[in-house]
């Protein structure tokens, strides 16, 4: 990789080095969110900044943009070292953030919040000028006419908020512009635009970090990529060229699998337990569009994926805390519509949220009462009806490891680890049917993560369903028996533990942008030609199911959406293996695969179509051209 | 052994991180300057001069502290209590005695549900939709009795306020049950703690199931009723019920809940509290008139007292890393 990197850059590789980041270490309380990372960033490159959820990326970025202070580690930017520690003074040097959640005051107008950062200087403004400047970058960005500057930031887009969020960037004349994630909200024609900007950018000369989860992007705009697991920097400035997707999951992911949880649970053999909740096609926009998923009655499902992909909004949406626009819950087979969360909690749900700070601890009760909330909202009567749940709570007290002696304490007082179960505590009091946790072991030292997993399996050997959200693939791995993988908003896979390891479940849930508008190119194909379509990821040996439509029940390619196959164990190995342009038959199928590529020519994966042999087969020129026409720009 | 003393220090040090017990403490200290000032404070006559004058003001400030408690505040009630005494006033013109109450103390509920459904099912600021109401309150007080007092109130109202009931005033023992009942209402049942929890935090209140709409909506309700009840006290020792009635008893209330330690942001406070709270503005106001204190200075010194109480309070929170 060095070596094709000299050729590339033959002559003063260094010269162009706008920013370098060695030995790099930060740590917030106890956790060490940056170890040893490096980057090097130059001068005209787009680099993509890479990594799994919590691998540091958000981290270093802020430190660069002086947003946080590092604890150890040097960071030259333009041959000088970055000793600035105040997000003003590295606007000044240039360096501009473009975030996810848009930084904007949304009651201010456009031309306001792109020169925001000029009102903290002193002297006056000059509106005029500030108007022909602001025209001019827009310009320069291909969207003079695009956006009112008169116009409230609150009435535009996401898509024209990133837009103001760049122009900002290019007013203060940023030579180093971050965009962390910038894609999320947008659609795919939005990001392609998105793209013609970086890619402008990139020609004027200025530097550019790309920070995203989405490798289709990543492959379709960097130059090169920096990758980073547990804090430290993994691949250091490779080009994107050398990679593949799998590469670059495996540096994501890392070797050392499977070490800390050696036991996979045992599937539950014989009998299937009866479903306890099941969730057809939930809806909640914007963060939650289709998902489905049920749980079994002594079951732990994990609810895999990354952060943002609306996993948590689900869970509020089931829960009753969010508005819900479709889709059917049961339990145990009742249709239950819970507008609000003592509805679901009368039907025998149970939330362990996210945020215990602001979700779920009481800071003024006591642990006690805390510990008896719940009970609280589902009791009855006019006093508080704790006599009716003392023995309960004394075993649950044992049981869960709590200090008795503790219980007129406040709850802050106690550790992150204590604090969860006493949240676990005030749920399983009321004996729940279902009970969902959202990220249980985030901020809960790794002792009490032992015990929370222990209890996690008590609670479902007691008949409990259980469904655990989370993060860390680590942990759904060694947890779960069954694991539904979300990403942008709906559920795409669902599968057993035994079939799945961290790589492809990271490249399960790492978003697509076009998955819905190649879904429905699918159903369209099956809808003219007949057969089976899919959309898959294919490596050497092996094939990913991304997505699949059937028009007729007769023909099985043996591949499962969301699954991962060897190639011999489908039904259509040999069509896999060739991927020529042309129909290939065997066993009575004949399957055309194609490539499909973005209109900038980035890997979007494979078109496939199988229909019977002995029918008319049609033109592969013909899907190859609406293939094409797919990814022309709209 | 030690231990006999490290108990009592212990007991000491608990006692004295409890709010309650440093107010308390502050009352004491200021029924003692008082008493050294002016030899007639501590005679029986301005004790029972005192509790009568903590009677309408102690009545307002329990249905403050609920609204408090949920991290709401009620400016209407001085205009409220004006204008259901003004109601009371003309009800008492053509029915009996008891009608005529229920009818003032439902309007004043009534008020009540009106601001409360527009802060917690609306989401209104509570400051903002107090001070509306607390206008319109005092508009119609006036428009209800024509600018002019009501003082053909009939005598029997005075049994109100002047029978007693082995040897205490009504209206002490009023004001002693209600804090009793508030008090058990706070700690003993699920309505109580719910709006402790409501106050304290409402998104965790709500995801345990707890019904935050009607807990949030509740305490407006009383407050607006409790503040007819002391106008129909009030109106019965003066036999006269004045659109000016309550003026600024918003202020003495809400400073009666924070002396006694509430927070302004909910989930904090006792009722307790509140009364000690009461007391000590009373007792400021009887010591500054029994020293002949000029009136126009009096506003000063209340209002420096309240302040120096918080500050002090806030320092020792501060030493103690709260």
């Amino acid at each position: 990789m060095n070596v094709s990197n000299l050729t590339i850059q033959p002559q003063s590789a260094a010269s162009n080095v706008v920013l370098e980041a060695r030995d790099v270490a930060k740590s917030f309380g106890k956790t060490r969110a940056l170890v040893d990372a490096r980057l090097e960033l130059r001068t005209g490159e787009v680099h993509g900044l890479l990594g799994a959820n919590g691998a540091g990326k958000s981290t270093l970025s802020r430190i660069i943009t002086c947003h946080v202070k590092r604890d150890a580690g040097e960071i030259t930017y333009r041959g000088a070292p970055l000793e600035t520690n105040s997000t003003r003074d590295a606007l000044r040097l240039g360096i501009a953030l473009v975030a996810q959640e848009t930084t904007l005051a949304p009651d201010m107008s456009v031309l306001e919040n792109i020169f925001l950062p000029e009102l903290g200087r002193p002297g006056r403004l000059s509106f005029n000028a500030l108007r022909r400047r602001a025209s001019e970058i827009l310009g320069r960005l291909g969207h003079e006419h695009a956006l009112p500057l008169d116009m409230e930031v609150r009435r535009l887009s996401a898509a024209q908020r990133q837009l103001v969020e760049i122009a900002k960037a290019l007013a203060l004349d940023a030579n180093l512009v971050i965009f962390d994630e910038p894609t999320a909200s947008l659609s795919p024609s939005e990001v392609e635009r998105l793209f013609d900007i970086m890619a402008r950018l990139r020609d004027d000369g200025r530097a550019l970090i790309f920070v995203s989860h989405r490798l289709e992007e990543v492959f379709a705009i960097t130059d090169r990529v920096t990758i980073m697991r547990e804090g430290r920097t993994v691949a250091n400035a490779v080009p994107t060229t050398s990679l593949t997707q799998s590469d670059i999951v495996r540096h994501m992911v890392g070797q050392e699998l499977n070490t800390v949880y050696s036991h996979a649970p045992a599937a539950v053999a014989g009998v299937v337990a009866p479903v306890v909740l099941e969730v057809k096609n939930l809806s909640a926009p914007p963060a939650v569009r289709d998902i489905s998923f049920s749980v079994h009655r002594g079951e732990i499902l994990g609810l895999g994926g990354l952060v943002g992909a609306g996993r948590s909004e689900a869970a509020e949406a089931i829960f009753g805390l969010r508005p819900r626009k479709g889709g059917v819950i049961k339990i145990e087979g009742r249709e239950i519509n819970p507008t609000k969360p003592a509805d679901a909690v009368k039907a025998g749900i149970g939330l362990v949220a996210e945020d215990r700070r602001v979700q779920s601890i009481v800071p003024d009760l006591t642990v006690r009462e805390n510990l008896l909330l719940a009970h609280i909202g589902a009791h009855r009567g006019f006093g508080l009806g704790y006599a009716q749940r003392e023995k309960k709570l004394a075993a649950l007290i044992k049981s869960l490891d709590l200090p008795a002696d503790r219980l007129d304490a406040n709850l802050l007082t106690f550790s992150g680890g204590m604090q969860q179960k006493v949240v676990m505590a005030r749920w399983l009091l009321l004996e729940p049917k279902v009970l969902i946790l959202d990220e249980p072991t985030k901020g809960v030292d790794i002792g009490t993560r032992a015990s929370i997993y222990g209890i996690l399996r008590e609670i479902a050997a007691l008949g409990v369903a259980v469904a655990v959200i989370s993060s860390d693939f680590e942990e759904l791995l060694g947890l779960c028996e069954r694991i539904v993988v979300i990403s942008d908003g709906t559920s795409i896979a669902d599968l057993p533990t035994t079939m799945l390891d961290e790589e492809k479940l990271t490249l399960l849930a790492a978003p697509r942008t076009s998955t819905a508008r190649n879904t429905e190119f699918l159903r369209k194909l099956t809808a003219d030609f007949g057969g089976t379509a899919f959309w898959a990821l294919l490596e050497e040996n092996g094939v990913i199911c991304l997505s699949q439509t059937s028009a007729t029940t007769d023909i099985d390619t043996g591949l499962r959406p969301g699954e991962a196959r060897e190639l011999e164990a489908t039904r259509i190995p040999s069509a896999l293996r060739q991927r020529a342009p042309s129909f290939v038959t065997e066993a009575g199928y004949a399957t055309l695969l194609l490539p499909m590529r973005s209109r900038r020519g980035s890997d979007l994966g494979w078109i496939g179509l199988t229909l019977p042999a002995d029918g008319s087969l049609p033109s592969p020129d013909i899907i190859a051209a609406r293939i094409a026409a797919l990814n022309a720009i709209d | 052994m030690s231990t006999n003393t490290s108990t009592a220090k212990n007991f000491f040090s608990g006692l004295t991180r409890r709010l309650e017990i440093r107010m308390l403490g502050l009352a004491v200290a200021i029924a003692i300057c008082l008493s050294i000032l002016s030899p007639y404070f501590l005679t029986a006559n301005n004790i029972f001069n005192l509790l009568d004058q903590s009677v309408v003001i102690g009545i307002v400030a329990v249905g403050m502290t609920l609204v408090i408690l949920t991290g709401g505040i009620d400016l209407s009630v001085g205009s409220v209590a004006g204008m259901t005494g003004i109601v009371l006033g003309l009800a008492l013109q053509q029915f009996p005695i008891p009608v005529a109450i229920l009818f003032a103390v439902l309007t004043g509920a009534g008020v009540g549900l009106v601001s409360g459904i527009l802060t917690a099912y609306f989401g209104l600021a509570a400051f903002v939709v107090t001070l509306g109401v607390m206008a319109i309150a005092r508009s119609l007080a006036y428009i209800f009795s024509g600018q002019t007092a009501i003082s053909n109130i009939p005598e029997a109202m005075s049994n109100i306020v002047y029978t007693d009931v082995f040897g205490i005033p009504s209206n002490v023992l009023f004001l002693v049950l209600l804090y009793a009942v508030a008090w058990a209402y706070l700690t003993y049942t699920k309505g109580g703690r719910t709006i402790y929890a409501v106050g304290s935090n409402k998104e965790a209140a709500r995801a345990a199931g707890l019904n935050v709409l009607f807990y949030s909506i509740l305490p407006y309700v009383l407050s607006g009723a409790l503040a007819a009840v002391a106008v129909t006290f009030s109106i019965a020792q003066l036999l006269s019920a004045d659109p000016l009635g309550g003026n600024q008893m918003e202020l003495d209330a809400i400073a009666a809940v924070v002396i006694g330690g509430a927070s302004l942001f909910g989930g904090r406070g006792s009722i307790i509290g509140t009364l000690i709270g009461v007391f000590i503005m009373v007792m400021i106001r009887n010591g500054l008139n029994l020293l002949g204190v000029s009136p126009f200075w009096q506003g000063s010194a209340i209002g420096s007292i309240i302040i120096i109480a918080l500050l002090v309070e806030r320092l020792v929170n501060w030493r103690s890393g709260r």
